[in-house]
């Protein structure tokens, strides 16, 4: 049941087609401007698409979030691993993420602007620090759970600490880190179409708001499809990857829901 | 995290980062790197702070806030533990419906809200909204899971004195799953804080969120923070409280790992 749904089968496009339909009937039987039919919504799609412009936006938003998520992974995952190895580091950072956890990263957006302008560097920082701290949790949780006589053995035959950290913390903690990486992905996306509400200037939340603005609520509805087939083929691209690197692990769930 | 009480050393260590941070901050401003008009000093920020959580204006913002955020809150929870357990005990519900649910959770919800306000208007209505449709995925896998993972004799033995099967479910196996359910509800909690506030950023009138927006604009950086800080309390604090009844509730539960 759930292993068919985790493919990108026939179910989730029957979901799909579902949704299209409840959507159409709905807005036909409302008949308001402000909720147009999923037919003539979803006509804008390839007009959107079809736009230079349009797809420069979205290119630039997806190069922040690159950006951003990547960054991430390479100051996330080493802190993640050594606070699970090192009882001192774990007492050192988690009361700090503790107090990061609940503030609204893209909040930051207007004080970040600020001090780095309002262009790719503050919308890129605000990716960083929303993306980080799934990811550090999970490294943290991943690390930790590493059995203990694997690395006596390894440093019995003269392996130093770090090499044991990236030959055998790592691979053994991957699972949990790319389930890490999952949830941070699907929050890279949320913090980069946030950042873009927030500050207006370019990329996919200000074409969402925009055309709010000027009343086109076909191009916003549009937008909205746009933005959640970007989510879900994200996750089901991601899950494809984690699925070929540890296909050896258990898959830990099969949903992983999207957080601020 | 684990049920033990940690050494007084950890926790020393611990404030160290946090200490850091705050004294860099004050260095920043102190020394004049950072003008007070980009950077205001941890002093002043804190004295607004205290300043304004005695102010009855502010008091109602964060009153419109939290009402906004527990209505939210409160109605996830109803949607989110009642389609996760009849997910859990009715086939054709579960068939109907995880394959929705793993569509729509990856998407981002907060591209939702335009839609919202088209629909709902710019008032609370729009906000709620967004805020159940953020917080109730992450009670409704959390309660699936947890049911799943229900010992089914429980059921069965249930079942066999005559118990009927939807009532079963939500006096057995709701009841048994009752660490997980209550897990989702903290994390939903802490995002249903996060996107009121990110609402409130992006179109309103009241609120904390738009505290931040119209001090930015007008470049007040002191009243800037100030907002943030009171959502970032607030999740902290509904966090903890959450946690310190989630213990009391869960008396009795074996111990988790």
């Amino acid at each position: 049941m759930t292993r068919l749904a985790s493919l990108p089968g026939i179910a989730p496009l029957m979901a799909c087609a579902a949704l299209l339909a409840v959507w159409e009937l709905a807005a036909r039987a409302i008949g308001i401007d402000g909720l147009p039919p999923a037919s003539q919504a979803l006509a804008q799609v390839p007009v959107i698409l079809g736009d230079p412009e349009a797809l420069l936006n979205i290119a630039d938003s997806l190069r922040r979030m690159a950006t951003g998520f990547a960054l991430a992974l390479c100051v996330a995952i080493p802190i993640g691993l050594t606070m699970g190895r090192s009882r001192q580091v774990a007492a050192f950072f988690n009361p700090l993420l503790m107090v990061i956890y609940p503030v609204p990263k893209a909040a930051l957006m207007p004080i970040i602007m600020l001090w780095l302008g309002i262009g790719d560097a503050s919308k890129t920082l605000v990716i960083f620090l929303g993306v980080s701290l799934p990811i550090v949790y999970h490294s943290y949780q991943g690390s930790r759970a590493v059995e203990e006589k694997i690395l006596w053995s390894a440093a019995a035959m003269g392996m130093g600490p770090s090499a044991r950290l990236a030959r055998i913390v790592l691979p053994a903690a991957l699972p949990e880190i790319l389930v890490g990486c999952r949830t941070g992905l699907v929050l890279a996306l949320i913090t980069m179409v946030t950042s873009e509400m927030i500050a207006r200037q370019t990329g996919i939340g200000n074409i969402l708001f925009n055309s709010l603005d000027m009343a086109q609520y076909d191009t916003v509805y549009a937008m909205i499809v746009i933005i959640g087939v970007l989510g879900y083929t994200l996750d089901v691209a991601f899950e494809g990857l984690r699925s070929r690197l540890v296909g050896w692990a258990a898959p830990a769930h099969d949903i992983v829901a999207g957080t601020t | 995290m684990t049920g033990r009480a940690t050494p007084l050393a950890d926790v020393l260590v611990g404030l160290v980062p946090i200490a850091l941070i705050v004294g860099l901050w004050q260095l920043l401003a102190s020394t004049g790197v950072a003008p007070p008009s980009l950077l205001p000093a941890p002093g002043a920020v804190f004295a607004r702070l205290v300043e304004q959580l005695g102010s009855p204006t502010y008091l109602q913002h964060t009153a419109t806030t939290l009402f906004r955020l527990f209505a939210g809150f409160g109605i996830a929870m109803v949607i989110g533990v009642t389609l996760g357990v009849a997910a859990m005990g009715l086939r054709a519900v579960e068939a109907g419906l995880m394959p929705l649910v793993r569509v729509l959770a990856p998407v981002p919800k907060i591209a939702l809200y335009p839609a919202f306000i088209l629909t709902l208007g710019f008032e609370n209505a729009s906000k709620i909204a967004l805020v159940v449709a953020d917080a109730a995925f992450p009670i409704l896998l959390a309660t699936y899971q947890g049911a799943s993972a229900v010992e089914p004799k429980l059921a069965w033995a249930a079942q066999a004195v005559g118990v009927s099967r939807l009532r079963c479910l939500f006096t057995v196996v709701l009841p048994a799953a009752l660490p997980s359910v209550l897990t989702g509800c903290r994390i939903a909690l802490v995002i249903s804080c996060i996107v009121v506030f990110l609402a409130e950023m992006i179109t309103s009138t009241d609120g904390l969120g738009h505290l931040l927006v119209r001090a930015a604009r007008s470049f007040q950086t002191v009243d800037m923070f100030v907002p943030l800080i009171t959502i970032s309390l607030l999740g902290l604090g509904l966090n903890a409280g959450f946690n310190a009844l989630r213990r009391r509730l869960l008396i009795g539960f074996p111990e988790e790992k």
